[in-house]
């Protein structure tokens, strides 16, 4: 589904070009979530830019489906960091943002109602909690019923309790979707429960450093299995060797 | 209600210390400097046609010249400080002629224009045009880069982009701009008027009134309240606006997680 085939990423020019990221190759398979771990600044969320087609990589291909990604797809949605939310829309008129701009005629209720934002279509993003907005940020990706999605850092800086919630609502929408998932996260624990496969990068100017079969993901009571926690630490252990 | 009852005070208030001025000025001049509010207000009130035609003209003229300035000056303002390599280009230009007092070029303004209407509104515009450009420039460089790339993802075209982020996002701004730029706006229709409409009678703006009555105080101090009050409304219809426009600037609470 997803094809990186030695992709590297710099910005800056000249003198000045840093490099982030470093002659990457991997593969997503249709319908798989892989997470993407690895130390902060090392050009996670800069990769999920350039798969959604808002940056060109400097050299190197990606491809989805077969084709060269030139630009945003209508099939691959981005949610962001902290939610991106328009604070002078309504939770509505900020889910339908992308049908909005894609000229679709479709709405956002049914998405909302999944999403438990029932009830809240009129509402102000000032007016809500910080699990909320991120909810609106995913009702609006899924509102365009994307067959791959990118999540960048969906969860980080919520409380814990609002963050399981939101997981599960991650996994059930997987599951009874089926989008492919590349989720970028910094939450070891996350990157576990939720990613098939788990890509560990390295320090900038980041390369792959492990990929980490985890085919558990997913399944029930998996949180609290012996083998969930045996990853962690494992992955843990991983990051913290590469950080010295 | 408390917005009208604070207004309602401060109205008090200022009555007060012009009355305690002009009784002073009075005390140490032996006689009357500046009319006060009474005598102010009852020749106001035999005089309210004259004055009412004044402050109409003058309101028109102003609205007039803030419509204009706004149409060219925040298009112009949101792309520039939007476009970074137009804003490298383009700002040495605003900040070169921003400082130009428009009241300098008046005579060439007078010279080339005559002293109809056209230059009387052109003098208003260009203040208030600069007012709104750099507001407008200043606001679109401080556009959050992830409101940005919220749109941007979605696969708007520029035009959405304006449309969706830009526009909205500077409004709150420009709306303050619009505010402060109403005593300027003011300043200038008062000017205009004064030094541009020597033939033109009391009954065509209340600059040219307080002029024509100089030897008037009490009727000059009226057409000065007549100002106040040309202030006041413009000031409060832009703040009535900004109300409805950026409501979600005033929303408090929260829901839950």
């Amino acid at each position: 589904m997803i094809e990186v085939e030695s992709l590297s990423l710099a910005y800056g020019r000249g003198r000045r070009e840093i490099m982030t990221l470093d002659d990457i190759s991997f593969s997503v398979e249709e319908g798989e979530l892989v997470s993407l771990v690895g130390p902060s600044g090392c050009g996670k969320s800069t990769l999920l830019f350039a798969l959604d087609g808002l940056i060109k990589p400097t050299t190197g291909h990606i491809r989805i489906d077969g084709e060269e990604v030139h630009g945003i797809r209508r099939d691959v949605a981005l949610i962001l960091q902290d939610a991106g939310l328009l604070p002078w829309k309504t939770v509505r008129d900020n889910a339908e943002l992308g049908l909005r701009i894609q000229g679709l005629k479709d709405d956002a209720t049914q998405t909302l109602a999944t999403l438990g934002l029932e009830g809240f279509e009129s509402r102000y993003p000032g007016e809500l909690s910080e699990g909320m907005k991120r909810r609106v940020g995913i009702a609006r990706a899924l509102a365009l019923h994307p067959r791959v999605l990118l999540m960048d850092e969906p969860m980080a800086n919520l409380d814990s309790l609002t963050r399981e919630k939101i997981q599960n609502l991650m996994l059930k929408q997987w599951k009874e979707r089926g989008f492919t998932g590349v989720l970028v996260t910094h939450d070891i624990e996350e990157a576990v429960l939720l990613g098939q496969r788990v890509l560990v990068f390295s320090p900038r100017p980041a390369v792959l450093s492990e990929v980490l079969a985890n085919p558990e993901a997913g399944m029930a009571e998996y949180r609290g299995s012996e083998k969930f926690s045996e990853r962690v630490r494992y992955l843990r252990d991983k990051l913290q060797e590469e950080e010295e | 209600m408390r917005y009208i009852a604070r207004y309602g005070l401060a109205f008090v208030l200022l009555l007060g210390v012009w009355w305690l001025a002009s009784w002073i000025l009075f005390l140490v001049h032996e006689r009357q400097v500046l009319p006060t509010p009474w005598m102010t207000f009852q020749v106001g009130a035999q005089n309210i046609r004259l004055l009412a035609t004044a402050f109409g003209n003058s309101a028109w003229r102003f609205l007039l010249s803030l419509c204009i300035a706004f149409s060219i000056g925040l298009p112009l303002g949101l792309v520039v400080g939007f476009q970074r390599k137009l804003y490298e280009y383009f700002s040495p230009l605003v900040h070169l002629t921003y400082p130009i007092p428009p009241v300098a070029l008046l005579m060439f303004l007078y010279l080339a224009f005559g002293i109809g209407e056209t230059v009387k509104v052109l003098v208003v515009v260009v203040a208030l045009f600069f007012q709104v450009l750099v507001a407008a420039q200043g606001a679109a460089r401080q556009i959050p880069q992830s409101y940005i790339t919220s749109v941007r993802s979605a696969g708007a075209n520029t035009w959405q982009l304006y449309r969706h982020v830009v526009f909205p996002a500077t409004l709150p701004s420009v709306f303050t701009a619009a505010r402060v730029s109403v005593g300027l706006g003011i300043t200038m229709v008062y000017i205009a008027e004064n030094e541009l409409g020597l033939v033109a009678g009391p009954e065509s703006g209340l600059g040219r009134l307080i002029d024509h009555f100089a030897f008037r105080p009490d009727l000059a101090m009226a057409g000065v309240v007549g100002l106040a009050l040309l202030g006041l409304t413009f000031y409060s219809g832009l703040d009535l606006l900004d109300r409805w426009l950026c409501r979600w600037r005033h929303l408090e609470g929260h829901g839950e997680g």
